[in-house]
């Protein structure tokens, strides 16, 4: 991984991997220091690809969204608009994304045969229905260790508003565990103690280096150096934590976004990918909707809609979608069946996601259900596929396996490959 | 007949001493040792074999490699190895008292009396559950057992010096149904009865096989893992599954019938599959029993019943009651040459066979003539684990230096890990980096002291499980999937870097180093890092860094003086020595 930073510095070039335990993180402090307006971010993320992933908890309604059946049996009352793609339209709870359908593509042909949230929820996030005794790394997690620039201060996964599962980076190691930001909140211990100065932080880091340098003279010290180097990488994000200070944010922004708690996760995932954080995954949730399907879609959607178009709108304007791999998904979708309490239950077989940014062809559509949505009729992929797409539309390679202990992992599933008529 | 038992009297004096030499108040140095260190524990081998094991260790090892003696690292020093020794036979960090005696001991013979101290150390037991917890349980979250009671079957076990075979047997052999003697089931309750998690849990841990590959394939590309082989040994838990009885009490149960069944994915693939095979239980092609006959109707103590799923079969014959006996035997010498080999690679951060788990003939060990020795002798010694550790740390392999003599350009050059000839670098546990902290700030010494006259290692374990809690949450990594080596994350530095809880044991208050060190004459820097060094490094400083010490309080008034010793004992117990193990 390389990247060319924005102040132009060699000393920045000479970067070795974090891996190999070199204590690079003081270099990378400055590096990352002088990234602070937007300007710089852009440079940054002109060579550094990142990913954003939208995820819709509970398995948001197809038909309300991305493939729309107006006027079948299975339509529900909503009617269909157009987009800013000519003869492509979704449904009318989406109007605001409607206006940036050119930076989206539409995959309506998955069939991922899984109807159990957590099942489900692992083959989107996995790219691999789950295997007892045996964790795939989480797309997270597998996306931090691929892109993130060697010494970076900043975590590789974030999590705003959800958890921090520390089983998601399985082989990949710690490093590429997710950090949560459960309610917006910037992560833990990032202040200095009560009553500690910069200046005595700053001394006794420095003794600790020294005394850490001592005990490496003729040993081998390869640990020892991530040891220290994560003490670096830890003064190197309190001196960043600005990232996590949201309290900045404009009203002329709260005007565009809205100010309910997914708006500002918008914002803040915005702010993220302003930053050059690789990975990041904001939480909506409350898309099961059993019963009471259409009502619960119009709150949700709404509360969706407005933030979310805003913030494909704000990275397309500031140069950042072309690099950041924006992706808008959930466990499965919904029957197209109206159950009797007009609600939509589970349904893995014929069902859509949108993706959009770097490396994906703006305005696509790929796949096709039948009139009434109860199959796919053209084009049909399931989890495996929509992760070689991910992994190709970021650059990546994604027939060369993940290495663990001297054993290959697939990165996505061999029997299936990328989604080329969605892709750059 | 070589049954090593510690003498009653060493067993006294090492609690003795562990008592008085933790109180750093009551104790002067002098006592924290034992008058005498009897040789008991090598007697019985010297009289049957010309030379102790941990001459043969060291002979096998030079003589395996030319030459070793020009790349082979000096011993440790006297600190380097009372630090390693005691991290690595009982978990903690010596105590200052310890070490300053320990350092002025002039007796040639007492790095084996220090050694047979720790090892009739009241933490050994506990060190010894935490160490064989995470190889057998993998932090697996504990489900149908409760930890402390899987905890206290495994320190039981080694305070009475069980053989490691016997602890495997017990444990492969318990269903849960005796309430009394829950925890050896943990081992299988805890991974659901679930056939092939067990199978391949029983051919890594046990008998340094890697079969995960072959539950669909022989190993692409290791010729002696064979499909068979991992079939061979699900077929003794494969009639097994996980029962609930009415209380929702999970225990195993097994049926009378049932058979595995394999296909090679590659030859279904390739249309060269000749169809399903099956196969009898067995280890490694090795049948060790023959399966009894019942008539229709006649194969059950207990029949299962398809109406009443409150009832728990119970077949005339278990396959399961014979997988104990066929893995944890002598007639099964991978199992001890696993066993040696795991508890090699401890100790040397390598197995002779590496990894632990390919143990193949691709694969060869290191030193093959050493691992059958070893082989040998720890089933001739009744797999008596404290036996084995006693004679590899004697041994002048595990007491190399960590470091190597620099050159004029202030590098080294490294032997190849293979010729164990220095000594290597190793994280701590988190419980050993915890408990390290504690000792180290001074925190234990507190405790004790509060502790008075009810002090024992389980009141003062109790006193700081908190703690280790704690490290292990952030260190321990995830369950099922326990961190190997040195994984440092942000999130780990800025915990030790900026929680109240951590820095909190830094304060100058009764028992702390700080306070000790704050109570040290300010105009003698080199005191104060004396006391600092010996405390936390297990050695003494070097000229350099009493300086660097000297430097580092040089401006600091009566008032600031609090804090900066507070900082200081930070970077110091933050450093990369004071967190690996060499």
């Amino acid at each position: 991984m390389t990247y060319s930073p924005a102040c132009g510095s060699a000393a920045h070039l000479s970067r070795r991997s974090f891996l190999q335990g070199v204590t690079t993180g003081a270099l990378g402090a400055i590096g990352f220091a002088g990234l602070t307006h937007a300007r710089a971010a852009e440079q940054l993320t002109r060579a550094q690809k990142q990913v954003v992933v939208f995820w819709l908890s509970g398995g948001v309604s197809q038909l309300e969204t991305w493939d729309p059946k107006p006027g079948t049996d299975n339509g529900g009352p909503f009617q269909t608009i157009e987009t800013s793609v000519p003869g492509t339209h979704i449904c009318e709870l989406l109007p605001y994304t409607a206006k940036q359908m050119h930076h989206l593509a539409l995959v309506r042909g998955i069939n991922t045969k899984e109807g159990d949230h957590g099942k489900g929820a692992y083959i989107m996030q996995h790219g691999y229905k789950k295997t007892p005794g045996f964790e795939y790394p989480h797309l997270g997690s597998a996306f931090s260790s691929l892109l993130t620039p060697a010494g970076s201060p900043l975590p590789g996964y974030i999590h705003v508003a959800g958890g921090a599962n520390a089983k998601d980076a399985s082989f990949l190691g710690p490093r590429h565990a997710p950090v949560a930001l459960a309610n917006g909140k910037a992560p833990d211990h990032l202040d200095r103690a009560a009553g500690m100065t910069a200046e005595a932080d700053a001394k006794r880091r420095a003794m600790r280096a020294k005394v850490s340098q001592q005990f490496s003279t003729g040993r081998k010290a390869t640990e020892t150096e991530a040891y220290s180097a994560s003490y670096d990488q830890a003064a190197s994000l309190m001196a960043r934590k600005d990232i996590f200070d949201f309290s900045t944010i404009s009203e002329a922004d709260f005007a565009r976004y809205g100010k309910h708690d997914f708006a500002r996760h918008c914002l803040m995932a915005r702010k993220l990918v302003e930053n050059g954080v690789t990975f990041t995954k904001v939480n909506h949730r409350e898309y099961d909707t059993h019963s009471e399907n259409f009502n619960f879609h119009i709150e949700q959607l709404g509360e969706f809609d407005q933030p979310f178009a805003a913030f494909v709108e704000d990275l397309a304007d500031r140069g950042l979608l072309a690099n950041t791999l924006v992706i808008v998904m959930c466990e499965f979708g919904r029957t197209p069946r109206i159950n009797q309490r007009v609600g939509r239950d589970h349904w893995g077989t014929a069902w859509s996601i949108a993706v959009g940014g770097a490396g994906i062809k703006g305005g696509a559509v790929v796949g096709k259900t039948n009139e009434n949505g109860t199959k796919v009729i053209d084009r049909e992929v399931d989890g495996g596929h929509l992760f070689h797409t991910y992994y190709k539309a970021v650059g990546i390679d994604s027939t060369q396996p993940f290495w663990d202990n001297d054993r290959p992992y697939h990165k996505a599933d061999p029997q299936a490959s990328a989604i080329d008529e969605i892709l750059a | 007949m070589n049954r090593r038992i510690i003498p009653l009297a060493l067993l006294i004096l090492g609690t003795a001493a562990w008592l008085s030499g933790w109180n750093v108040r009551q104790a002067p140095a002098q006592e924290t040792q034992p008058p005498v260190a009897a040789p008991e524990f090598g007697d019985a081998a010297i009289a049957e074999t010309p030379t102790p094991l941990h001459v043969e260790i060291d002979r096998l090892i030079r003589e395996r490699t030319p030459n070793y003696d020009s790349m082979a690292a000096p011993l440790a020093t006297d600190g380097e190895f009372l630090r390693r020794v005691s991290l690595d036979l009982t978990g903690l960090l010596p105590s200052v008292a310890e070490t300053r005696a320990f350092l002025a001991d002039t007796d040639p013979a007492k790095r084996e009396k220090v050694v047979n101290r720790l090892l009739a150390h009241p933490s050994y037991p506990r060190h010894m559950q935490r160490t064989f917890d995470v190889v057998l349980m993998r932090r697996l979250a504990a489900k149908h057992v409760a930890a402390p009671a899987w905890e206290t079957f495994l320190r039981t076990s080694f305070a009475e010096d069980k053989g490691y075979d016997q602890i495997v047997r017990e444990i492969l052999a318990a269903d849960g149904t005796d309430p009394k003697a829950r925890g050896p089931a943990r081992f299988l309750l805890d991974r659901e009865g679930d056939s092939h998690e067990i199978t391949r849990d029983v051919a890594r841990i046990f008998l340094g096989a890697n079969l995960d590959c072959a539950q669909c394939h022989d190993h692409p590309s290791v010729d002696g893992f064979k499909q068979a082989h991992y079939y061979g040994i699900q077929a003794f838990v494969v009639r097994s599954f996980l029962f609930t009885d009415e209380k929702k009490v999970a225990m195993m149960a097994e049926k009378a019938d049932g058979e595995v069944t394999f296909e090679s994915v590659f030859e279904i693939r390739d249309k060269k599959s000749s169809g399903p095979k099956s196969l009898p239980p067995q280890i490694f092609e090795k049948v060790s029993f023959t399966e009894p006959k019942f008539d229709k109707g006649k194969e059950y103590v207990v029949a299962p019943d398809p109406k009443k799923k409150e009832v728990r079969p119970i077949p005339k014959f278990s396959r399961r009651a014979h997988l104990a006996e066929a893995v944890a035997s002598r007639d099964n010498r991978r199992f001890a040459r696993t066993a040696v080999n795991r508890v090699w690679s401890i100790l040397f951060a390598r197995g002779l066979v590496h990894p632990v788990d390919m143990d193949h003939a691709a694969n060869p060990p290191s030193h093959p003539e050493l691992l059958d020795l070893l082989t040998d002798e720890f089933m001739r010694n009744r797999f008596d684990v404290r036996w084995l550790l006693r004679e590899i740390v004697l041994s002048s392999t595990y007491q190399r230096s960590s470091q190597r003599p620099v050159g004029a350009d202030g590098k080294a050059e490294f032997p190849p890990e293979t010729a164990f000839a220095q000594a290597p670098v190793r994280a701590l546990s988190p419980a050993q980096f915890a408990w390290s902290y504690c000792q180290a700030t001074g925190e234990a010494d507190v405790q004790r002291n509060a502790l008075g006259n009810k002090l024992s290692e389980e009141t003062l374990f109790q006193r700081l499980a908190g703690y280790e809690s704690q490290f292990t949450n952030r260190f321990g990594g995830q369950p099922g999937k326990p961190v190997e080596g040195l994984e440092a994350t942000i999130d780990q530095a800025l915990w030790l870097s900026n929680d109240a809880g951590v820095l909190s044991l830094l304060n100058v208050r009764p028992g702390s180093l700080s306070d000790r060190l704050v109570k040290l004459p300010a105009d003698n820097p080199a005191a104060i890092a004396e006391e600092l060094y010996l405390t936390t490094l297990v050695r003494p400083p070097t000229p350099q860094e009493v300086a660097e010490v000297a430097e580092y309080l040089k401006d600091t008034t009566p008032e600031t003086r609090p804090n900066a010793i507070k900082d200081l004992v930070w970077a110091v117990t933050m450093s990369s020595e004071f967190r690996v193990l060499h």
